[in-house]
């Protein structure tokens, strides 16, 4: 009975609406209900990385100079506050933040671990990984833990750091000094 | 046998490689990461390679910093490193390349770039330029695929709808020098960009779209907007898609809205007392692409900070900042780039003062809005101007929401009556859409999918010297002669009727050679009287020669024209004799000065 209900009422849906027509000829050409947007599919080949050269630096020192040249963190970290305003600060910190923000995401793609909201009740699964979760307050008894969430912590989902090929001499330098020549004129 | 089809998009400012492959029954694109320079010494993997060419001089290059991890001992720098030079060290930076393929006023073979640089400077000419860029795209897929090096695919390389046969033939020698295979495919963006929609959409296309309908495709990228219109046709009781309109090549882009910003910005600056240096004033371009995408999305507070960090080690201390109205902002950039243009309306032309600086030849007038109106315009379908069912976004420009809706509404408001014009977007990512689709177009073709058809988007003329009283000094009146209709199929070519043309043994024969988006009712062997500038537009001089050696008996030979558009889709322009059967093949003369107005 429920199905004859339904029948009528696709009827008449698809008659008057042009969106609800098209969904139902694809639902019944495709025979399953189709996702808003389809994940592109990726080919299962993937390319190959270049392998990176002997290192001649540690990445730390890459990842800080990347910070250094894309968003002056460096700079910005070893520069005295002291006499400055919260306004000056800021103006400074906007730019540097927003950049940062950039670097990290496209170098390490960081994303919540939980993604529910901070205050929210969570439970902490039994035989869990000590370096993902960090249990406080009253922790007694056995898993499944409950409690309230107070960080949803960050995970970095993938770690793609540029390949340094320069010099010895050079693996120390977080920032180049630069000098600018004038025209000649 | 490929195994893979690449579709590579040179851009103007970035390129970007899309592959999938071939054996699939599914189209299944990826995006080649792309290792680069990103400073000295340092190789970053990245989507998208900038494209701009960084000529080192001989004093940076030791330690191997300009190692990429395919070659060793380089002097020059493709990709991020370089897109970051161009303004520290603009005199040995290549930009813009493309832009100059289509400038056919300069020798493109000729090295002229960096523009306007220094003596001491090595340069490249613009097809050296195009070249490697695609280089460095082939080391990156030779490295990460090394078993299928690129020589041996599939490969779609896009062009401008709006670039002409000469521009088309100039970017086909630098694939083929880079090392791209002889069979390469040009696609043009704005078809790709149809594609990368396709892609997307699977069969279902064929519900959204119905006969009649027409797609207008708008591709801002950063220094070009290219528009093109694409209809839907019946054949044998299949929907067909069916390319009916290209427009010119017009140079106006997002960098000329981050610059309008800069430069609104400075003068609020200089209005706090406040002057910027020129390392400053690049910084706040910089800036202001930036804040651009946060001025233009809804929302948001009513000022915007936009700040300019001081230069040296000295951040905080240095940096200056202003505040600029968002609403302003947001209406200087929509209004001055967009403006609610009437279907009427035109762009507006600056007359050349006598003396024009060579250069490339910037729009005069930034309104995309007219330009659209006058494209539409210009493709009257006999009913009015044409009339767009959809609107198909592409370009980084249209992230901005905000620039999406004013065209759509003032294309509702052009046509009133009927249901207004619908947006349909490229992908949710308008950065890769062109390559993207340029890998599913080499796809489909493969396995027979749908395709887009149109043939030439242009019609080709070449300039006869008319027979007639010879008028002692004044030269003989020039008239154009079409040779290529606009829509000939690729695959196909035909004689061209018209009188006999003498051409002289033994000397270089040289046609003048014209082109038109526009005039759609010329036949081939129709001899134009009257043309106005706005129809046709010149292009490189094409040219030929006939060897001396040949048996030929006479001083000149009498010859008609033989046009041919290849499989791939390239333009071959032959002489035919009439009474011999001899035939020469005539070749863009691009080293020859362009000639006059």
């Amino acid at each position: 009975m429920r199905r004859l209900w339904t029948a009528i009422r696709a009827f008449w849906r698809v008659l008057v609406s042009r969106d609800v027509a098209e969904a139902v000829e694809e639902l019944l050409d495709r025979g399953v209900v189709p996702k808003a947007t389809p994940e592109p599919v990726a080919p299962k080949v993937e390319p190959k990385r270049p392998e990176p050269k002997a290192r001649a630096r540690s990445e730390a020192i890459t990842l800080l100079a990347t910070l250094q040249r894309e968003a002056r963190f460096v700079d910005f970290v070893k520069e005295p506050l002291g006499g400055y305003s919260d306004a000056q600060i800021g103006a400074a910190a906007r730019d540097v933040h927003r950049d940062c923000a950039k670097v990290l995401d496209r170098l390490f793609a960081i994303v919540a671990v939980l993604d529910q909201e901070d205050g929210s009740e969570v439970e902490v699964p039994a035989g869990f990984d000590a370096g993902r979760y960090r249990l406080s307050g009253h922790v007694a008894g056995g898993p499944p833990f409950r409690g309230r969430l107070v960080h949803h912590g960050w995970e970095a989902t993938r770690c793609e750091l540029p390949a340094w090929t320069g010099s010895v001499a050079g693996a120390g330098i977080v920032a180049p000094v630069e000098v600018e020549m004038k025209a000649e004129s | 046998m490929a195994k893979w089809v690449l579709g590579i998009d040179l851009g103007t400012t970035n390129s970007v490689l899309a592959y999938a492959p071939l054996e699939e029954e599914q189209p299944a694109i990826g995006l080649l990461p792309v290792p680069q320079l990103v400073a000295a010494g340092t190789v970053e993997a990245r989507s998208m390679l900038p494209s701009f060419l960084y000529l080192a001089s001989p004093h940076e290059t030791g330690g191997g910093a300009f190692d990429l991890p395919w070659a060793s001992g380089r002097d020059s720098a493709v990709g991020e490193l370089a897109r970051g030079k161009g303004s520290e060290v603009p005199d040995r930076t290549v930009g813009g390349a493309k832009s100059w393929l289509a400038h056919s006023r300069v020798d493109r073979h000729e090295a002229i770039l960096p523009w306007n640089a220094p003596a001491e400077v090595p340069k490249v000419s613009p097809v050296t330029a195009s070249r490697r860029y695609l280089e460095h795209l082939i080391g990156a897929w030779d490295a990460a695929f090394p078993e299928d090096p690129a020589r041996e695919q599939a490969v779609v390389l896009t062009v401008p709808a709006s670039f002409d046969a000469s521009a088309r033939e100039l970017t086909r020698q630098a694939a083929l020098a880079a090392g791209l295979p002889e069979d390469l495919v040009l696609l043009e963006e704005p078809q790709a960009a149809v594609y990368a929609w396709l892609a997307e959409t699977g069969d279902r296309w064929r519900r959204h779209l119905k006969l009649g309908d027409k797609l207008l495709v708008c591709d801002v990228g950063g220094g070009t907007t290219d528009l093109t219109l694409v209809g839907v046709a019946q054949e044998e009781g299949d929907l067909v898609l069916e390319r009916i309109a290209v427009g010119n090549h017009l140079l106006v882009g997002g960098d000329n809205m981050d610059l309008a910003l800069a430069h609104h910005v400075a003068g609020l600056f200089a209005h706090k007392g406040v002057s910027l240096d020129p390392w400053q004033s690049v910084a706040l371009w910089h800036s202001c692409r930036a804040a651009k995408e946060a001025l233009l999305s809804p929302g948001g507070p009513k000022k915007h900070s936009i700040a300019v960090l001081g230069r040296g080690s000295r951040l905080i201390g240095k940096t200056v900042s202003i505040e600029v109205d968002r609403q302003g902002v947001a209406d200087l950039l929509v209004d001055g780039f967009f403006p609610r243009a009437a279907l009427a309306d035109r762009p507006e032309r600056r007359r050349a003062s006598g003396f024009r600086e060579i250069g490339l030849p910037f729009e005069a007038d930034t309104a995309i809005t007219r330009h659209v109106a006058a494209f539409l315009g210009s493709h009257d379908d006999g009913s009015g101007p044409a009339r767009p069912t959809y609107v198909l976004f592409n370009g980084g420009v249209f992230k901005a929401e905000v620039l999406r809706q004013r065209l759509l509404e003032l294309l509702a408001g052009w046509f009133p009556e009927g249901e207004p014009p619908r947006p349909l977007v490229a992908a949710p990512d308008l950065d890769h859409a062109v390559a993207r689709g340029a890998a599913y177009y080499g796809w489909s073709k493969r396995r027979g999918g749908v395709r887009i058809r149109g043939g030439t988007a242009r019609a080709y003329y070449v300039g006869i010297e008319t027979a007639g009283l010879a008028v002692p000094g004044a030269a003989r009146p020039l008239r154009p002669l079409c040779v290529v209709p606009i829509g000939m199929e690729e695959g196909t070519e035909a004689a061209v009727p018209s009188e006999e043309i003498g051409l002289v043994v033994g000397e270089s024969a040289q046609f003048r050679f014209f082109s038109s988006s526009v005039r759609k009712q010329d036949r081939p062997g129709d001899l134009l009287e009257r043309v106005s500038e706005d129809e046709l537009s010149e292009t490189d001089s094409m040219e030929t020669m006939l060897p001396a050696d040949e048996a030929i008996e006479e001083g000149c030979v009498p010859v008609r024209f033989h046009a041919k558009i290849t499989e791939l889709g390239m333009l071959e322009l032959w002489c035919a004799g009439t009474r011999s059967a001899g035939r020469w093949k005539l070749e863009f003369s691009v080293r020859q000065q362009g000639q006059g107005e």
